[in-house]
């Protein structure tokens, strides 16, 4: 079996500080974060990275936290792991949606061990956490060397596994705002075989008028079907404004396929993730306004 | 109701304790004192002549031990089809050319596998690059390039079988269909992969393998022959071995080479392949282009059938001929076929090599004739039920100058599925449908492409003074259950318990020849030897006990339930542990021994017997993705007497399960020669998630060929599955398919080309 | 440089100096022999080395050894009470919920963990926290049995320690 064959140094900091420090200590190629490990162990078995220093941030008990209020909104530690946001009371209560998606991320195993901010940071288009806050209107905070800064979620992810991490950043803390009243999320993802990574994926946060039958603001965000998540503006720009019908979302459902821009792969080809997308719009558009009427 | 004390009583597995306790141990599990780490280096070129090979750099790396290449082998050739020897076409290390991408080239030892795998970047090897073929198709034209100098047209093997007049019966058919089908190949993907443990004694020149083994004696030959060496000077123990499916039964570089690496350092070498290997340079199913007609009356009755098949053989033979053999003879199967022509060929190309994964041949033919049926049931207006009863083979059919059938519950088998249909699946959604199918499968292989002069199984016994057993077989528990089989037969033979009896599995140097645990054998064929073994102990100590009570030859005795007793007065009898005491003193302390061994007789070429069963399934499928659910399975199976229920439920559960995966979504998709999804992330296998429950009903017959009256249950519910599933789409949707591998996008296509078709105007 | 690893195998306090790039489940396997995990995968995607970190269902493959630090880890070999089975192994032996016996270590863990978290679980959620496991022997439906069999001994163990 592959194990990683290659020597490093191993650095476990206690505090974000001391973690940004080291960062700092070291450059760009010599060095890597790890949190949970479930992604870049596998990169390093296959000798696609091969660090010097090897930075553990997964005992950084001060970035593992769920925090609620009102005003603010939900922010999460980065470094909490994906079982926690799944199983977490107040996500459950208030954005059911976070935890809807975390249930069908990998398996129990994953999720036991991998974190939240690990799974941004590694940018994977397909993955799911980012299409849902960026659904959401999420913002992530960086911490680096210059500073504490904060972005858009939508912005995060740049290109396949390439992220706005600035040299010596990590991301720290994941802000979701409160949701507007008479607001609706669904999240779904397709594959043949459940708990997969998605072939493609669909986000959808609908708010409605105070009558509840105009649609006031929608974001539309979709995963695996180009180099990082997107958000499906055309398809947006359909629905806003208008009384939703399942024909209004079958026409968003086309406009947000043209949208897409996805690959061939061995298992599916671009044709068909385009039809993913405009089938899992129609519907995450009807499951989505039903909650949003019921909110 | 039944007359046996263990057969046919839910049995717990007597693995058992040891495999959910952590304290089995596989080859995997296994480290020797001094023990080096063995890995190969691997070709990157599908097809290349070796020019040079380098290996001083590695040689110098610190905790290198030994590296060798084809020039350090004896270069003998191998291969399981060793009655020819012109099919034995393959060495430890390439000799002069590689002909698949993962061709080992050369095999580094050192004192840990990080060391090894480095060495490996060392070796400088270089290539002459070839031109290569990848698909039979090509392979098979005059100007593709050779894998085999002496062998044109890339041709490894070819099959005809006739009966009938087959032409004629296509003349006075009323309705003739001809379709084609191309299958790609499945991984066998065992949860523990190839590895072996050799250690060379350089003292006695002997050597001792512990490998993760489907058949211990082809293992044995398979060194003898690569090694050139003597067989008994070779010893192959097979530990408990992760699941093989059909990927362990040849001799694999893994072995050999830790041979050789042994042989050189005289240390005991150990070699593990990883899950890449696993994928892209161990065996998996054949993959195949079929080209099949079927003759039919208006009443749907069978005619005549021809079938035309080339299979994707790649690189070297291996077990591949029987897959051509078996595909040729289940394409007749469960049906009564009065006419019939086959060809098939088998091609070399630049590839890892094919050969079998469970149920081989079954489900590869089974797909074709399935689907044929229902497309042929639903032109002639007939029921896909009421075609296959009315086509469906009864006991004692004959294939002329092929095989025998001898016991067949096939009928019972579709009566009994039926009903279940109609009292179970009363709301079906317009999105669901059933598809229905038979099956029949082999209890193990009659030709003797090995070329081994023993019977195909042999047993001994051992009686102890306190009348506990020792059982020595050669038969290979990979984890289908045969060491508890074994065990039960012996028990009820004897008239004794499961606990009184010690086995000893599956070690060439203690046991007698066993072929191995390919074509759902085992229990027919090591289970009729271990029977025949425990009758000769039996004997032995009836003879005791009958001279003790000093009654009559015409008096039967019997052995049962730990007695020995007069067959119409029980009461009249002794304690078996007695007996056994009497008998070792009484006899000058001569130890009891029983050996017993089974080789098929009179049984035509292909098996000594039939198991036959029927499936349904009911699918579901979302038209807009091309999704497919599969909600329930139900299964009815003659297995003849089912020896453990518990271990053939487990046999059926998992079939359904590999026929699934070959159906829906396992393939091994390649580039120029390379495996584009060498890994559990890539190559898709049906999780808990997706498995639908199967109802399964015995239906009982008695088998006469087989020990307790059983027959096969390990393979034959692969291959109806697929095909299920594909019917039940067609009934649905419409879409009709030509391949396996339903992916959603495969079936959104087959749906939307459907629904294109009911459009227009039909032509006929 | 070697690194020092301070954690509780099985109730066994151990405190060794391991290389940092060594995985959990080499440290298991290779350094203290503890065999009964197995591998089964190099992506981190069968389950099959699953063991329990504080009581939580983790693939030890996918996490390097010196994250353990500290922490207690349970493996197959510390399921049963001296020669006793725990319900969990003697259900699994009774339901034939496994074959070649390879993936049965880690169904039996992440078993274990489940049924501490939820310890009465339907086929769907059985189903559901079993879903990373990868069996290519059973068809995973009579491991969902013995999983349900075993939470009913379970709970019988448990009212019995109470009637005590
Ligand atoms: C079998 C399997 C199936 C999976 N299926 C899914 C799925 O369906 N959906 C899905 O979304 N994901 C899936 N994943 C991905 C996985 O869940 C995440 O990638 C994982 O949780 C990442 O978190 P981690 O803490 O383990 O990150 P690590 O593996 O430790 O790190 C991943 C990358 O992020 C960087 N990084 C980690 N934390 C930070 C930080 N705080 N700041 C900056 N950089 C950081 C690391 O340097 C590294 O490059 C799957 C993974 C596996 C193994
Ligand atoms: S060995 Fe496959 S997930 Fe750990
Ligand atoms: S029992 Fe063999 S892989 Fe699960």
């Amino acid at each position: 079996m592959k194990n990683i064959i290659f020597d490093f140094e191993y650095l476990a900091p206690k505090t974000l500080e001391e973690a940004l420090t080291m960062l700092s200590q070291y450059n760009e190629e010599e060095r890597k974060v790890i949190a949970g490990g479930q992604s870049l162990l596998i990169l390093m078995r296959q000798k696609l990275i091969t660090p010097q220093y090897l930075i553990d941030i997964k005992g950084l008990s001060d970035l593992e936290y769920i925090k609620f209020d009102k005003k603010e909104g939900l922010k999460i530690g980065a470094l909490t792991i994906h079982r926690a946001v799944e199983l977490s009371p107040i996500i459950q209560k208030e954005f059911s949606v976070l935890s809807e998606m975390e249930q069908n991320l990998s398996n129990v195993e994953t999720r036991n061990w991998g974190t939240i901010g690990g799974d941004i940071a590694h940018a994977d288009p397909c993955g799911d956490p980012a299409v849902v806050l960026i659904a959401l209107n999420a913002r992530l905070k960086l911490n680096g060397p210059s500073g504490e800064r904060t972005m858009d979620a939508e912005d995060f992810t740049v290109d396949f596994f390439e992220t706005a991490l600035q040299p010596g950043e990590l991301l720290t803390e994941i802000q979701v705002p409160v949701l507007p009243p008479n607001t609706g999320v669904k999240f779904t993802k397709y594959n043949q075989i459940s708990g997969d990574l998605g072939l493609a994926s669909v986000a959808m946060s609908i708010t409605l008028d105070k009558d509840k039958k105009t649609c006031s603001d929608v974001r539309i965000a979709l995963g695996g079907v180009a180099p990082a998540p997107i958000r499906a503006k055309k398809a947006e720009d359909i629905l806003k404004g208008k009384k939703i019908s399942d024909a209004l979302l079958a026409e968003a459902g086309q406009a947000a396929s043209e949208e897409a821009s996805p690959t061939t792969d061995i298992q599916a080809t671009d044709e068909y993730r385009r039809e993913l997308v405009k089938v899992l719009v129609k519907r995450v558009g009807v499951e989505a306004l039903a909650r949003a009427k019921k909110a | 109701m039944s007359e046996y004390s263990i057969i046919g009583k839910p049995t717990r597995n007597v693995d058992g304790p040891a495999k959910v306790s952590g304290e089995a141990i596989y080859t995997f599990d296994m480290v020797l004192p001094n023990m080096l780490y063995g890995k190969l280096l691997r070709s990157p070129y599908p097809h290349a002549k070796i020019i040079s090979i380098d290996t001083s750099e590695a040689e110098k790396l610190q905790g290198v031990k030994a590296v060798i290449t084809g020039k350090d082998t004896p270069g003998g050739k191998y291969g399981l089809w060793r009655r020819f020897p012109e099919l034995c076409d393959q060495t430890a290390l390439a000799m002069d050319k590689v002909r698949f991408i993962g061709d080992p080239v050369a095999a580094v030892a050192a004192v840990t596998a990080e060391i090894a795998e480095r060495a490996l970047d060392l070796i400088n090897v270089e290539y002459e690059i070839l031109p290569a073929v990848f698909e039979p198709l090509e392979a098979i034209k005059d100007d593709a390039p050779l894998l085999h100098d002496d062998i044109s047209n890339n041709i490894n093997i070819t099959r005809h079988v006739e009966w009938g007049d087959v032409d004629e019966a296509f003349k006075n058919s009323d309705y003739v269909r001809e379709d084609r089908f191309i299958y790609g190949s499945q991984a066998t993907a065992s949860t523990e992969v190839h590895n072996s443990l050799a250690s060379y004694d350089k003292g006695t020149g002997r050597l001792t393998v512990w490998s993760s083994t489907q058949s211990p004696y082809y293992l044995q030959l398979g060194l003898a022959d690569a090694l050139k060496m003597r067989e008994g000077d070779i010893r192959v123990i097979k530990p408990h071995v992760g699941g093989g499916f059909g990927g362990k039964n040849s001799t694999m570089p893994d072995s050999v080479n830790a041979a050789l690496l042994s042989m050189k350092t005289g240390m005991p070498v150990k070699i593990v392949y990883n899950r890449e290997e696993e994928f892209t340079c161990t065996e998996h199913r054949t993959a195949m282009n079929l080209a099949v007609k079927m003759g039919f009356k208006k009443d749907g009755t069978i005619m005549a059938k021809e079938f035309k098949l080339i299979t994707d053989g790649g690189a070297y033979t291996a077990l591949g001929p029987t897959a051509l053999y078996l595909t040729g003879t289940y394409a007749t199967f469960p049906y009564n076929i009065p006419s019939y022509r086959y060809d098939g060929v088998r091609t070399y190309n630049n590839k890892m090599w094919s050969t079998s994964v469970r149920s081989f041949g079954a489900t590869e033919a089974q797909y074709a004739t399935e689907i044929q049926l229902d497309r042929a049931a639903h032109d002639l207006g007939i029921s896909p039920i009421e075609i296959r009863r009315k086509n469906a083979m009864t006991p004692g059919y004959e294939a002329p100058g092929q095989y025998k059938v001898g016991s067949c519950g096939l009928l019972e088998c579709i009566d009994k599925v039926e009903k279940r249909i109609k009292e179970k699946w009363t709301d079906l959604s317009k999105d669901e449908g059933v598809g229905f199918t038979t099956f029949a499968y082999m209890c193990g292989g009659i030709f003797n492409w090995i070329d081994t002069p023993y019977a195909f199984s042999g047993a001994m016994i051992k009686v102890n003074i306190d009348g506990t057993v020792d059982l020595f077989t050669q038969a290979s528990d990979i984890g289908q259950g045969t060491n508890t089989v074994n065990v039960m037969i012996c028990a009820e033979e004897l008239g004794i318990g499961i606990e009184d009896i010690r086995l000893h599995p599956a070690d060439t140097a203690t046991t007698p020849v066993d072929l191995g645990a390919w074509a759902s054998r085992e229990t027919m064929m090591n289970g009729n030897a271990v029977k025949d073994a425990a009758r000769n102990v039996k004997e032995k100590l009836i003879e005791i006990a009958r001279m003790k009570l000093g009654e009559n030859i015409v008096y039967d005795l019997e052995a049962k339930n730990k007695r020995i007793y007069l067959a119409i007065r029980p009461e009249r009898g002794f304690s078996y542990y007695d007996i056994v005491k009497d008998a070792i003193k009484l006899n000058d302390g001569e130890p009891i021994i029983g050996v017993g061994h089974y080789t098929p007789h009179r049984k035509g070429m292909v098996s000594p017997a039939w198991a036959f069963g029927s499936m349904a399934v009911r699918v579901k499928v979302d038209r807009e993705i091309g999704h497919v659910e599969v909600k329930d399975v139900i299964v009815a199976h003659d297995c003849g007497q089912p020896i453990n229920p518990l271990g053939v439920r487990g046999q059926v559960e998992g079939s359904v399960h590999l026929g699934l995966g070959w159906g829906l979504c396992e393939e091994q998709p390649t580039d120029n020669g390379m495996v584009l999804n060498p890994s559990f992330a890539d190559y898709k296998i049906i999780r808990t998630r997706d498995m639908p429950q199967i109802e399964l009903h015995e239906v009982l017959t008695h088998e006469p060929e087989g020990p307790f009256g059983a027959k096969e249950s390990a393979e034959g519910a692969v291959g109806p599955t697929a095909p299920a599933i594909a019917n039940a789409i067609f009934h649905i949707t419409g879409a009709e398919f030509s391949s396996n591998t339903l992916k959603p996008e495969k079936v959104w296509r087959a749906i939307r080309e459907a629904e294109e078709k009911a459009k227009k105007p039909a032509k006929r | 440089m070697k690194k020092q690893l301070k954690f509780i195998v099985n109730g066994n306090p151990y405190d060794i100096w391991i290389e940092p790039r060594l995985l959990l489940v080499q440290v298991l396997r290779d350094e203290l022999r503890l065999t009964g995990t197995h591998r089964g995968c190099d992506s981190g995607t069968c389950c099959v080395c699953t063991v329990n970190i504080d009581g939580k269902a983790v693939k030890s493959c996918s996490v390097l050894a010196l994250q353990a630090n500290g922490k207690e880890v349970l493996t197959i070999e510390g399921m049963a009470n001296g020669p006793k089975l725990h319900p969990v192994q003697e259900a699994f032996v009774d339901n034939w919920a496994f074959q070649c016996g390879f993936c049965t270590s880690g169904q039996i863990m992440a078993s274990n963990a489940l049924l501490k978290e939820n310890p009465n679980p339907t086929r769907e959620e059985v189903q559901h926290a079993m879903d990373g496991h990868l069996c290519r022997c059973t068809g995973y439906n009579m491991i969902n049995e013995a999983i349900r069999d075993a939470a009913g001994r379970l709970q019988a163990q448990k009212s019995e320690e109470k009637a005590k």
